[in-house]
């Protein structure tokens, strides 16, 4: 080998460079990386896409600026907001599960928090309110047949056993929406007396629990479950499609939570971030919200949609944020410990 | 490279390769470069000879459109806003009846009521509240009369609102036919997406230039370049239009990278495999045409040690061939040469000591001194000839050293001799020398001629009272010729033929000196058929004949 060197260096050379060349063609493919262009605004959200296109398409339509949304369940959306000081605003996430978490966000006051109804101008400035999505039952037209459904107490009946679409309320937020709803609606007031109500419930699932809020109302929409726990937004959608379906809100009563928009405390562009909670709150989105895409407005100029029930005839139910805020992981805890105690 | 001496074997080898694989892998190298370089040349030449093509239809389209949108609204103004359908249909066909498509006109009023549409339907999104002052309308509304473009629920829309006297009196938003758009980008044969100036994709052939929300992918939002999704290399190329459109085409290089690093580890392969056998085949090869050269050097190198007894067999080749032979009989000669130089060494101190030994012959010093005392008393004239001949005899053997002499000069010294036989045999002896003047120059061995006197006198006499000896010297064609013939007892046969024996031989083992001396000194002197030949018969005489080379003294 050493004469091999001495004597031909030129064919050495010649084969190294011949080596080094393929590798190097090998490695430049390999490694080059994948380049991320860098958006004005991130933005991560638990709102379904179809919801976010329009709104996000004639925001960088008036503002210009370009904005990226990361679609998110609620709770990892918190994590990556938290985690992340790239992802600028969290947009929706009921109020319920966010609030708790309001010291990683940045105190804003836009403008259009004197048009909103006084009860949504009132919360912390870190929680910007954005929409009301109520709970509502979603029932299959179709499978429901002569089963009359006005409220909670009606899911108990036995024809609807294994017919009940509902989340796990750990993993979706809307789930865990109808179940404090349910809580208060069936305690009367008093949430702890409802957990009567949610193990005849759960008995009534039958063992059928759903891990994301869109497989309750895809399943009831598509035939597979009569009828579903879920939000009204959801439902809307579901209607506008020309799905054979009904909303129904509850008899016993509805929570009215809004959900919210919320700047990361950490983001280095809060302007634009402003903007988008701006434009957002703005009586023109606010309009196109309540008008196409099945939600209720926070603004007091803005009304409600044809489609859902006016607010005045829906009974409605208070709850206590706080007292929500502290007994959520108890809840959930109980719910699936009266799930698996239902089973065989 | 160190300094030290190389083998030539390696360089042979070393030349082999050099002009054998270097130029092979250079060469594909360099076409492999050339191919890579042409491939992707050729990759990004054609996608953006498409893109460019693409955007530009697109522009033309949307150019004429914007020109009907504001041949429209220039219409409008110039009849303060009282125009015909008939009148705007006119308008909408001379600009775009080549399309086959007219689009959906739409005039609206400041407060969003239809005035016009050359469709039956108008989309929501231009009537509907929500939209009032939404997508297009929103755009149009704040573009200060200028014609702009925006996308609405999917449609691109060209609007612009219609100015008279500072105020808004309507809105003119046309709906642009999608299947025009759409016959321009279905024919493109690589990925291809056209969007709005916020990347939102508006027509296109395909879903992967897209994101979930039907944007521009973030990993292609970018200028004209190379660049890697989802593992995979594209190259993309990016042409914004005036009127706020902008297309991408991108082209997957995949599949083509893959089969080109193909080649390249297959020629890398052949390569490393063409080094091997070459490396072992050049091994041998030039094991094999070195071989003679290894063989040379041998035989040199045993010459150098003294080893004369070599012999050199090379065939590979005509030169080597050529350089063997020669070699060969350069040896053979130089061990002739060697042999005859030893030889001739030992010869001339051996024929130098018999010459003193036969000048100085103590026979004939005794004779002769015995004569001259002899003389001093009857004849003191011949003694003192006798005692000149013998000083002169004395001083011609001692004082030169010269192998070779005249012949004058060596005459000079058989007169001498001849003197004092002739004073010592007196009117027995008688003697004649026949010698050609010219040829006194001629030059011979020293002391030639005595020992043919004397052996004359040794064998002559015998019983005989009287001697007569003839000298003869003459020259035929190159050659000289000394004859000594004498008419005495002759030499007997068996004695004659060992004389014979004795001058073809080498060595001389019997008490012929002076003769066999003579011979020798010739044979050694002169190369070629030269000598002493002799011939008797007893009772008639003796002939001795030398032959020599004729060869002049110069200068």
């Amino acid at each position: 080998m050493t004469d091999l060197i001495k004597h031909h260096t030129a064919l050495l050379v010649t084969a190294l460079s011949a080596a080094v060349l393929g590798i190097a063609v090998i490695l430049f493919f390999a490694f080059w990386k994948e380049e991320r262009k860098e958006p004005d605004l991130v933005v991560v959200s638990p709102h379904p896409k179809a919801f976010m296109i329009s709104l996000i398409k004639e925001f960088e339509n008036e503002t210009g600026i370009k904005t990226e949304v990361i679609s998110l369940g609620t709770s990892d959306a918190l994590k990556r907001i938290m985690d992340d000081k790239d992802v600028d605003v969290l947009w929706g996430g009921s109020l319920l599960t966010v609030s708790s978490y309001e010291e990683a966000f940045y105190p804003y006051h836009t403008e259009n928090r004197e048009a909103f109804e006084d009860r949504f101008d009132g919360v912390d400035e870190r929680i910007t309110c954005f929409t009301l999505v109520p709970s509502v039952i979603m029932i299959n037209m179709d499978l429901i047949g002569d089963i009359e459904v006005e409220g909670y107490e009606d899911l108990l009946d036995p024809r609807l056993k294994g017919r009940i679409a509902f989340a796990d309320p750990g993993k979706s937020s809307s789930s865990f929406e109808h179940l404090v709803n349910m809580l208060y609606a069936m305690g009367n007031g008093d949430p702890e007396k409802g957990f009567d109500y949610v193990e005849k419930f759960c008995e009534n699932l039958d063992g059928v629990l759903l891990s994301t809020s869109s497989e309750v109302y895809e399943g009831v929409a598509n035939g597979k479950y009569t009828v579903g726990l879920t939000f009204e937004e959801a439902a809307v959608t579901m209607l506008k499609s020309d799905k054979h379906i009904k909303i129904v809100y509850m008899e016993e009563g509805v929570v009215f939570t809004p959900d919210g928009i919320y700047i990361n405390d950490l983001s280095e562009r809060k302007d634009k971030a402003e903007a988008f909670v701006d434009f957002m709150t703005s009586r023109n989105a606010q309009s196109f919200i309540t008008a196409n895409l099945g939600r209720r407005s926070v603004r007091i100029d803005v009304t409600d949609s044809d489609i859902v029930a006016p607010f005045d005839s829906v009974k409605t139910i208070e709850v206590q944020t706080e007292n929500v805020i502290g007994n959520k992981d108890r809840w959930i805890a109980c719910f699936e410990e009266i799930l698996k105690r239902g089973e065989p | 490279m160190n300094k030290e001496t190389v083998c030539f074997r390696d360089s042979i080898r070393k030349t082999f390769i050099g002009y054998s694989i270097v130029p092979v892998v250079v060469t594909a190298l360099v076409l492999l470069a050339i191919t890579g370089f042409a491939w992707s040349h050729s990759v990004t030449y054609r996608n953006e000879k498409e893109n460019r093509e693409t955007s530009d239809e697109i522009s033309r389209v949307m150019d004429v459109w914007y020109l009907m949108t504001e041949d429209m609204a220039d219409t409008f103004v110039e009849n303060d806003c009282i125009v015909s359908r008939d009148r705007i249909f006119e308008i909408l066909y001379e600009r775009c009846g080549e399309f086959g498509e007219t689009g959906n006109l739409v005039i609206l009023s400041p407060d969003r009521e239809v005035l016009f549409t050359s469709k039956e339907t108008v989309p929501y999104y231009l009537t509907e509240p929500a939209y009032s002052d939404w997508g297009i309308l929103y755009t149009a509304g704040r573009a200060e009369g200028r014609t702009v473009t925006g996308l609405s629920e999917g449609d691109i829309c060209i609007g612009k609102s219609i100015y008279e006297n500072g105020g808004v009196k309507g809105v003119i938003v046309y709906i642009v036919p999608e299947a025009v758009i759409s016959r321009i980008t279905a024919t493109g044969e690589r990925y291809l997406a056209v969007t709005d100036e916020n990347g939102w994709i508006w027509s296109g052939n395909n879903k992967m230039l897209s994101d979930a929300y039907g944007k521009i992918a973030n990993n292609f939002d970018r200028e004209t370049g190379y660049l890697k999704n989802d593992g995979k290399l594209y190259y993309l190329c990016r042409t914004a239009t005036k009127c706020g459109l902008t297309v991408y085409t991108a082209d997957d290089m995949s599949s083509n990278i893959r089969v080109f690093a193909l080649l390249i580890a297959v020629v890398v392969m052949v390569f490393a495999g063409i080094v091997f056998i070459t490396y072992r085949s050049t091994d041998a090869s030039s094991e094999k045409y070195t071989a003679d050269i290894r063989k040379i050097e041998a035989a040199f190198e045993a010459v150098s040690n003294g080893d004369l007894d070599v012999r050199l067999l090379t065939d590979s080749s005509r030169e080597f061939n050529t350089i063997g032979n020669d070699f060969n009989e350069m040896l053979r000669s130089l061990r002739e040469q060697i042999a005859e130089n030893r030889e001739l060494m030992t010869d001339v101190a051996f024929a130098q000591l018999k010459q003193l030994e036969s000048q100085l012959n103590p026979h004939f010093l005794f004779n002769t001194l015995d004569n001259i005392r002899f003389m001093a008393k009857i004849d003191a004239d011949a003694a003192d000839r006798m005692i000149i001949s013998l000083s002169g005899i004395l001083r011609y053997t001692i004082r030169d050293t010269r192998e070779e002499v005249t012949l004058r000069e060596d005459l000079n010294n058989l007169q001498y001799y001849l003197n004092i036989l002739q004073i010592r045999f007196n009117k027995r002896f008688k003697y004649s020398i026949d010698i050609s003047e010219e040829l006194m120059d001629c030059l011979i061995p020293k002391l030639l001629l005595q020992p043919l006197l004397e052996n004359a006198i040794k064998h002559g006499f015998g019983t005989k009272e009287k001697l007569s000896v003839v000298i003869r010297g003459y020259k035929i064609t190159d050659k000289l010729v000394f004859v000594c013939e004498d008419d005495g007892a002759g030499i007997p046969s068996p004695r004659l033929k060992e004389i014979r024996e004795t001058l073809e031989n080498d060595t001389n083992d019997t008490a012929h000196y002076g003769l066999y001396n003579i011979h020798r000194r010739i044979r050694l002197m002169y190369k070629g058929d030269y000598g002493i030949d002799i011939d008797s018969r007893e009772g008639e005489g003796t002939l001795v004949r030398i032959l020599l080379p004729c060869r002049v003294k110069k200068g």
